[in-house]
């Protein structure tokens, strides 16, 4: 059978038909203003955009179209819903529950029971995230949630179930949801980085490319691959045009961080100026989507131990989970404050995580308190788990 | 409403889901040329376009040849005995059956290729144009004639009037996907408007409420909060005693088009042996392909099979259907919308035994609708409803439960209207209902006109005629005994107590059939 008949739409094609979308319901509602259905969809069509182009503006913009079509015609379930899961996105935690209690009903429908699992992640009641897609699964088994299970088994579990879960994810997957699959490829492709299969994640990487093309967070993971292959002016070159296509400050950091791993300094300053800039105007709109990246910033970027934790300590916060922790552990050893990191980490590590990266933080703040034995341990599991941990990695 | 809009995965009646090229809408099934040939007709929605393909789609017309079977006249009339029969179909589908197939998938959008399987003479194929009408030429010497492209949808119906019967409320309201219990509310179903039905009763201030646009909008109002109840008593009255009808008999699908494949085939190429198999049983499948498998330089990856259905389907499945997912199925017009909910898992086609104790629930729930509305015309029905003078909501957790109220409606033969269906004069058997649903497939009848439930005619109006299952076919009409097509007849609307006084959906399709393959009119243009 010649495969050729079917051809592969990509980023360019959906961004184009989101656009023709939001363009004619907007034309439908200047004659029917009030056409709640008009108004539902196009807040749905504005964040498919959203979704795609990874801009916040564009985040921002359906945000406030949903509020304003929640204040102009109540809680609609469908509204609620997605208020939810943009706040749910932008790290509001305590919002999107919120959403999802103005809305009687919403709460316990399948959709939101959904997001109330992710929100137990981002708030690490681990256990209970699992229950609940497991319980969402076994009523229907939606690719989704599929993902989900996977991405909690990757974290928390066996990273070997966690891609057989997200092939799982993309059998349930058809020809019309290629984003999605190429979503799906890109986050099996991460599992492999994350545990040094540099090969393996580029395969997936490539599959991702030839499913989806033109899709800038594909792009996004091979220029991070490529940096941890020690490509850097390729990587740099590439992540230059993901970010004139999204103006992502995350990836403005990252590359000022292969410009200060390349000797370029200079050049990196601009970048990082920017980024910087790009976050402190989101926390001042009230945006909390950009603390753990200050916490960051601060801790390896430009080393400041009072912003680092400063920012660490909202983000933490705001939502418990073992990726916050390290943040607030490694800050608290910036700040020489060992054995409050100590216990930090020890939170984090409890809660069975399986990252290199954490396993090296926690080597580290061990051996500050003199816990030698502990520390070459998780310096060990480190490096067993991924041999090439070291290497140039983004901030996601 | 024959398939149209289901399952609910590609039911754009949601606000949040497109136009599905892989919404199947009709089967349609007959023999001509005196029992020598069938033709079946699959149409489904013309996405991208009417005479525009969907590469990613597959299609599938599934046919089996075998004898007329006929019900006992002395056998039981049990629960017991109607759940043996579905085992029994059950064992006959999925043991002694040999299914051939009739497969199509799309090279371009302008080009399909044609796959013969299990077909006596062997498997072959054949690359034909869209919106071509083209003869093809079997191994065994037949010629079959095929065409597949844009088409007039041949479904005439009032769509708006039978949603309002149902109480479906995401054709009148804003019902977020989420809300899965607003979909039927539930109200009492019911073919006459009932007194103080705030939900669902025309609006003469809105006479577009419910009724989708040429320009694909539907307008609707916003959903008031719940409960929805009817707290009433009676069917609502007009100043002049007249009852309100929930139907208007407009053709909602007018001006409309669909795809789809047309097939004339030799009955001697179907089955080696038509003297003994006088029955063509035929269903349809939509299947869409796997992301997977969209680049081919993606390897295969195994399918894991939870749901019961799948492990069925499992066996079956060759290398290139395994490329595929299954999403829906047509055999019978209203197996879907009226009895299986237009649930995404009952997407069964002729499989859909398992549904079997749940059709015999949902008959009764909607027997409790339409039983009273029938009584409170005057007329006799089939359904026990206890004399109640109005349409009741009522639900069965058991099928044990609601079979006593449903086993005439079930058992009683169909009466035709006239003998025409049967030109030869041949003693074959009236259908039942129970007969007609389960197995969910176009089972033509060769030495009939395959007049509906014989098959199905492009001009018979099923809608009218599923509704007729509740008329009670021992009853007389003018001394003549009620058959499927009566609710059609202007005459008894006249005499009726009713507004507006018409048949509930309307008598023909909206652009003449022709009398030549592919027997489907024309499509309209299409501005949208």
């Amino acid at each position: 059978m010649i495969m050729t008949a079917a051809v592969i739409e990509g980023f360019e094609e959906e961004l184009a038909r989101a656009e023709q979308e939001i363009a004619k319901l907007q034309s439908r509602l200047q004659q029917a203003p009030a056409d709640l259905q008009s108004r539902v969809r196009l807040a749905y069509r504005m964040n498919h955009r959203a979704s795609l182009t990874g801009r916040m503006a564009d985040l921002e913009e359906t945000q406030a179209a949903v509020t304003s079509a929640i204040q102009e015609f109540g809680p609609k379930e469908d509204l609620c819903l997605l208020q939810a899961n943009l706040d749910a996105h932008l790290h509001r935690i305590a919002n999107a529950r919120n959403d999802l209690a103005m809305a009687p009903c919403l709460a316990g429908r399948f959709e939101a029971r959904t997001l109330l699992a992710d929100l137990d992640f981002q708030e690490g009641r681990y256990d209970e995230a699992r229950l609940t897609l497991e319980e969402l699964i076994h009523e229907n088994r939606t690719w989704d949630n599929l993902a989900r299970l996977a991405h909690w088994e990757s974290r928390l579990g066996d990273p070997e179930k966690a891609d057989e879960l997200y092939m799982q994810a993309e059998d349930e997957l058809t020809a019309k949801q290629m984003r999605s699959y190429a979503w799906l490829e890109l986050e099996r492709g991460l599992l492999d980085f994350r545990i040094g299969r540099f090969a393996d994640a580029r395969t997936h990487y490539t599959r991702a490319d030839e499913s989806y093309p033109g899709y800038w967070h594909t792009d996004e993971h091979v220029a991070e691959l490529l940096g941890a292959e020690n490509q850097f002016d390729t990587a740099a070159a590439l992540l230059l045009e993901v970010i004139e296509r999204t103006h992502k400050p995350e990836l403005q950091q990252a590359l000022a961080e292969i410009y200060i791993l390349t000797g370029r300094s200079d050049e990196a300053e601009p970048w990082l100026d920017k980024a910087l800039a790009s976050y402190l105007d989101s926390v001042k709109r009230g945006g909390v989507h950009y603390l753990h990246h200050l916490a960051d910033f601060f801790t390896d970027v430009r080393p400041n131990p009072a912003e680092a934790l400063a920012w660490a300590r909202k983000d933490y916060a705001l939502r418990s989970n073992f990726s916050t922790q390290a943040a607030l552990a490694r800050a608290l050893h910036l700040n020489g404050k060992i054995a409050e990191a100590v216990a930090t980490i020890e939170a984090a590590l409890s809660s069975g995580i399986k990252d290199a990266m954490i396993y090296s933080c926690a080597a580290e703040i061990f051996a500050s308190a003199g816990r030698a034995v502990e520390s070459r341990t998780y310096a060990d599991a480190a490096l067993q788990l991924n041999p090439r941990h070291g290497s140039f990695h983004i901030h996601h | 409403m024959a398939d149209h809009n289901d399952p609910n995965a590609v039911n754009h009646i949601f606000s949040d889901i497109d136009y599905s090229p892989a919404d199947l809408y009709d089967l349609f099934g007959w023999p001509i040329n005196g029992g020598d040939k069938v033709v079946f007709a699959l149409t489904f929605a013309s996405a991208p376009a009417a005479g525009v393909l969907d590469p990613d789609l597959l299609y599938r017309l599934l046919l089996t040849s075998h004898p007329r079977v006929a019900w006992p006249e002395k056998a039981e009339r049990n629960i017991e005995s109607v759940l043996r029969y579905f085992d029994a179909v059950r064992d006959k589908y999925l043991g002694e059956l040999k299914t051939a197939e009739i497969r199509v998938t799309v090279l371009s959008p302008k080009r399909v290729l044609i796959k013969f399987l299990g077909f006596p003479c062997g498997e072959f194929s054949k690359e034909m144009d869209v919106d071509t009408n083209t003869s093809i030429q079997t191994p065994d010497g037949h010629t079959i004639s095929a065409f597949v492209g844009g088409r007039d949808d041949a479904f005439f119906n009032d769509l708006t009037g039978f949603f309002r019967s149902i109480n479906y409320a995401p054709q009148f309201y804003h019902v977020p996907h989420t809300m899965t219990e607003a979909r039927e509310l539930p109200i009492p179903k019911t073919l006459l408007e009932l007194e103080g039905n705030d939900l669902f009763n025309c609006r003469e201030d809105m006479p577009k409420w419910g009724y989708t646009q040429l320009d694909g909008t539907t307008p609707k109002l916003d959903l008031p909060p719940g409960p929805w109840a009817w707290k009433g008593n009676s069917f609502k009255k007009d100043a002049n005693g007249n009852f309100r009808f929930v139907y208007d008999g407009r053709d909602c699908r007018a001006q409309q088009n669909c795809n789809a494949i047309v097939l004339e085939i030799p009955h001697a190429f179907i089955s080696p042996n038509v003297r003994e198999n006088r029955l063509v049983n035929g269903w349809g499948e939509s299947w869409v392909r796997k992301a997977a498998h969209k680049v081919e330089s993606i390897p295969d990856e195994p399918s894991w099979t939870q749901h019961p259905w799948k492990a069925v389907r499992e066996k079956e499945l060759d290398d290139e259907l395994r490329k595929y997912k299954l999403v829906d199925t047509d055999g019978q017009p209203f197996a879907d919308a009226a009895l299986s909910e237009r649930e995404d898992d009952r997407q069964m086609g002729a499989n859909n035994f398992w549904l079997g104790p749940h059709f015999i629930k949902r008959l009764a729930h909607l027997g409790w609708g339409f039983g009273p509305s029938i009584s409170a015309l005057g007329l006799k029905t089939s359904f026990d409803h206890d004399n109640s003078p109005v349409s009741v909501h009522k639900t069965y957790d058991s099928a044990a439960a609601a079979f006593p109220r449903i086993a005439k409606t079930l058992f009683q033969q169909l009466n035709m209207p006239d003998s025409s269906w049967n030109p030869k004069g041949l003693p074959i058997p009236l259908r039942r209902a129970f007969e007609v649903f389960v197995p969910n497939v176009c089972a033509v009848d060769m030495d009939t006109t395959g007049s509906w439930p014989f098959g199905r005619r492009l001009e018979d109006q099923v809608a009218t005629r599923f509704l007729a299952l509740f008329l009670d076919m021992d009853a007389e009409w003018n001394g003549k005994k009620y058959h499927i097509d009566l609710l059609s007849d202007q005459t008894l609307w006249d005499s009726a107590p009713i507004f507006p006084k018409t048949p509930p959906n309307p008598l023909k399709n909206d652009k003449e059939f022709l009398s030549a393959f592919p027997y489907l009119a024309e499509p309209w243009p299409e501005t949208w």
